[in-house]
C-alpha cells in the first residue's frame, strides 16, 4: 500500500538525518518501524506526512509512492484526503482547545456528516475520551491524551494510521488499552498500521513486520518473529543476553564500533 | 459627579477605540505569533479610503460600513499575501520587523495619496447631541460602543464555533499538530489579517468620525498597546475589555491627577501588568504537561 524508495532526509540542506531508507507496509498489515533516540523514526513519518518543511528539513532523494502513486511533494492535506493520518509524537494535542474541539478539528478535511458520524465512532472506542469531551485537553492525563490523540487522526478517515510511539511515558496499563484499541481496528475495519516504537518487546508482539533503523538507516528488517529471534535484537532492543548478565563495559564497546567510512 | 460620569463616558468611548484596534492587534498575534506594528497604520488607510468612499458614493453609515469592511479585509488579505507571506519561516523577530517597515510605507502612502490636512467626516451620522440618562453623547460615540459589543460578539461567535475559528485557535495551540489535520497553516494566517483589518476599519472610521480623519490616527495604534497587553497578547476578547478598562483609566488619571496623565497612563499600566501578571487578564499561560 504505501511504499519508501531510497528516502534520504537533509535538515537545513545539511543534516542528514534519513538516508536511503526503503520500506513497504502492505494493505491490513501492522507493521513496525523500531529504533533508539534520534535514529530517524519520527523524521521519516514526517517525512511521509509532508509536514517536513515545519523543521527546516526536506526529502532530497526517492520516491514515497501510495498505491503507486507519488505522493511525496504533495500538501501535508492531500497526503490526509488519500487516507494517510499520523497520530503525532508526544500526543501534540491542541493543549487550549476542548476534547471535543481536538476531535473536530480531526475531521477537518471532511464533510459534517462524515465528522459526526466518525465523532460517534471515537466515543464508543475510548469511552473515557466521551467522558472528558468538555474538558481542555491540555489538562487530561497522558493516557487519555493518547487516546484523544488517536481518535483526532480516526476522525479523518484514515486507511493508513502512522503511530509515532504511543506509548511513551504511559503506564502499561494504558498502552495495554491503547494497543488492544489499536489491534480492534486493525481487525475489525482493515486498518494499516505503522507502528514506530521504542519499546521493541511490544510492537513485535502486535506487528507482523518490522523495520530497524539506527543512525538514519534501515539496518535489518523481518517478520516480526524472525526478528524477536535474532540474537541482536534481542541483546539491544529486547533486553535478552542469554541467560548471564552483561558488562555494561562490553555492550559500549560493541555498540561504539562506528564505521567511518560506508 | 458630573465630572466624574463625564469622564467616565468619554473614557468609554474612547476604550472602545482602543478596544477595537487591540482586537486586530490580538487576533494576528493569536494566531501567527507576530506582533503587527502596522495596525494603527491599516486603521488608518481604512479610514481614509471610507473616507472617498462616502465623499464618492454619499453612503449613510450603515450602507458605509458595509462597503468599508470588505475593502479592507481584501486590503489585509493583500499586505500579508505582499510582505508576510514572503517571510514564513524567517524568525518571528524579522517578520515583527517587516510590519514595522510596513507601517511606514502605508502611513507614507496614505500621506501621499490624501495629503497631511485634516478632514471632518462625519460617516454619514448626524452631529445632534443625545442625553442618555443625563449624560450627553454624539450619535458617533454611541456607534463606536455598539460596533465594540458587536465586533466582539461576532468574534468570539466565530472563534467558539465556526471551522474556521476553531482552526485559528488550533493553529496558534500547535501549528505542525494543526498541519496534520489537514489546516492549510498559511490560509489561517491570512484569514487573520483579513479579519483583522475589517476591524480596523470599523475602529478607523468610527474614530475618524468622532474624532478628525488626520494622518496621526496611526498613533491609536500604539497607544491601543496597553490594551492587548491588559487583556492579553493571545485574548482577543480581552484585548476588548482592555480597551474599554484603559479608556476608563486614561481618562480618570487625567482628570484627577493632572494633564497629560491620558498619554502614560496606558503605558504606566503595561509595565504594571508586565510586572504582575505578564500573560494579562485573560492570556493563557502556556499549558504545559510531559
Amino acid at each position: 500500500m504505501l511504499a519508501l524508495n531510497n528516502i534520504q532526509v537533509l535538515y537545513d540542506k545539511s543534516i542528514e538525518a534519513v538516508r536511503d531508507v526503503s520500506l513497504e507496509v502492505p494493505a491490513g498489515a501492522i507493521v513496525a518501524l523500531l529504533g533508539s533516540n534520534g535514529a530517524g523514526k519520527s523524521t521519516i513519518l514526517k517525512a511521509i506526512s509532508g509536514v517536513l518543511g515545519q523543521e527546516d528539513g526536506e526529502i532530497t532523494s526517492g520516491v514515497i509512492h501510495l498505491e503507486g502513486n507519488a505522493i511525496s511533494g504533495e500538501t501535508p492535506r492531500a497526503i490526509i484526503q488519500h487516507g494517510l493520518l499520523q497520530v503525532p509524537e508526544g500526543r501534540a494535542l491542541f493543549a487550549t482547545l476542548t476534547v471535543e474541539e481536538n476531535l473536530l478539528m480531526g475531521g477537518f478535511t471532511r464533510t459534517r456528516a462524515e465528522t459526526a458520524e466518525e465523532l460517534e465512532r471515537v466515543y464508543t472506542l475510548f469511552p473515557r475520551v466521551h467522558e472528558r469531551r468538555t474538558q481542555t485537553a491540555g489538562y487530561l492525563s497522558g493516557g487519555e491524551q493518547q487516546m484523544v490523540a488517536i481518535g483526532r487522526a480516526l476522525m479523518g478517515r484514515p486507511r493508513l494510521l502512522m503511530l509515532d510511539e504511543p506509548s511513551l511515558g504511559l503506564a502499561p496499563q494504558i498502552v495495554d488499552v491503547i494497543f488492544e484499541a489499536i489491534l480492534g481496528l486493525n481487525h475489525n475495519t482493515g486498518l494499516t498500521v505503522l507502528l514506530v516504537e521504542q519499546n521493541a518487546q511490544l510492537a513485535l508482539q502486535v506487528s507482523s513486520y518490522g523495520y530497524i533503523i539506527e543512525n538514519g538507516r534501515i539496518v535489518l528488517d523481518g517478520k516480526a518473529e524472525k526478528l524477536r529471534a535474532n540474537d541482536d535484537v534481542q541483546e539491544f532492543y529486547l533486553g535478552f543476553a542469554g541467560g548471564a548478565r552483561k558488562s555494561m563495559r562490553d555492550v559500549k564497546h560493541y555498540k561504539r564500533r562506528k564505521r567511518w567510512l560506508s | 459627579m458630573d465630572f466624574l460620569m463625564l469622564l467616565i463616558s468619554t473614557g468609554l468611548v474612547s476604550g472602545a477605540a482602543y478596544g477595537l484596534i487591540a482586537m486586530g492587534f490580538a487576533l494576528v498575534y493569536k494566531s501567527t505569533g507576530v506582533v503587527n506594528f502596522a495596525q494603527g497604520e491599516i486603521v488608518m488607510l481604512t479610514a481614509y479610503i471610507a473616507f472617498s468612499i462616502a465623499n464618492g458614493l454619499h453612503l449613510s453609515f450603515v450602507p458605509l460600513v458595509l462597503v468599508t469592511i470588505p475593502i479592507s479585509m481584501l486590503i489585509g488579505l493583500v499586505l500579508e499575501r505582499i510582505f508576510i507571506r514572503p517571510m514564513l519561516g524567517e524568525p518571528v523577530f524579522a517578520i515583527v520587523m517587516a510590519t514595522v517597515g510596513l507601517a511606514v510605507i502605508l502611513r507614507s502612502a496614505t500621506i501621499m495619496i490624501w495629503g497631511s490636512e485634516p478632514f471632518n467626516f462625519t460617516a454619514g451620522m448626524s452631529t445632534a447631541v443625545i442625553k442618555l440618562g443625563g449624560i450627553p453623547f454624539y450619535p458617533a460615540q454611541l456607534y463606536l460602543m455598539a460596533a465594540l459589543g458587536m465586533v466582539v460578539l461576532a468574534i468570539w461567535l466565530f472563534l467558539r464555533f465556526s471551522r474556521y475559528g476553531i482552526a485559528m485557535r488550533a493553529v496558534a495551540a500547535n501549528e505542525t499538530a494543526a498541519l496534520l489535520t489537514g489546516v492549510s497553516v498559511n490560509q489561517v494566517h491570512a484569514l487573520a489579517w483579513m479579519l483583522s483589518s475589517g476591524i480596523a476599519a470599523v475602529a478607523g472610521l468610527l474614530f475618524a468620525a468622532n474624532f478628525k480623519l488626520a494622518p496621526d490616527i496611526w498613533f491609536q495604534g500604539l497607544k491601543s498597546f496597553p490594551a492587548v497587553i491588559l487583556g492579553g497578547m493571545d485574548s482577543v476578547t480581552g484585548a476588548a475589555l482592555g480597551g474599554l478598562i484603559i479608556g476608563l483609566i486614561e481618562n480618570l488619571s487625567q482628570g484627577y491627577i493632572g494633564e497629560g496623565m491620558r498619554e502614560i497612563a496606558g503605558f504606566i499600566v503595561i509595565i504594571l501588568v508586565l510586572m504582575i501578571r505578564p500573560y494579562g487578564l485573560f492570556g493563557s499561560r502556556d499549558i504545559e504537561r510531559v
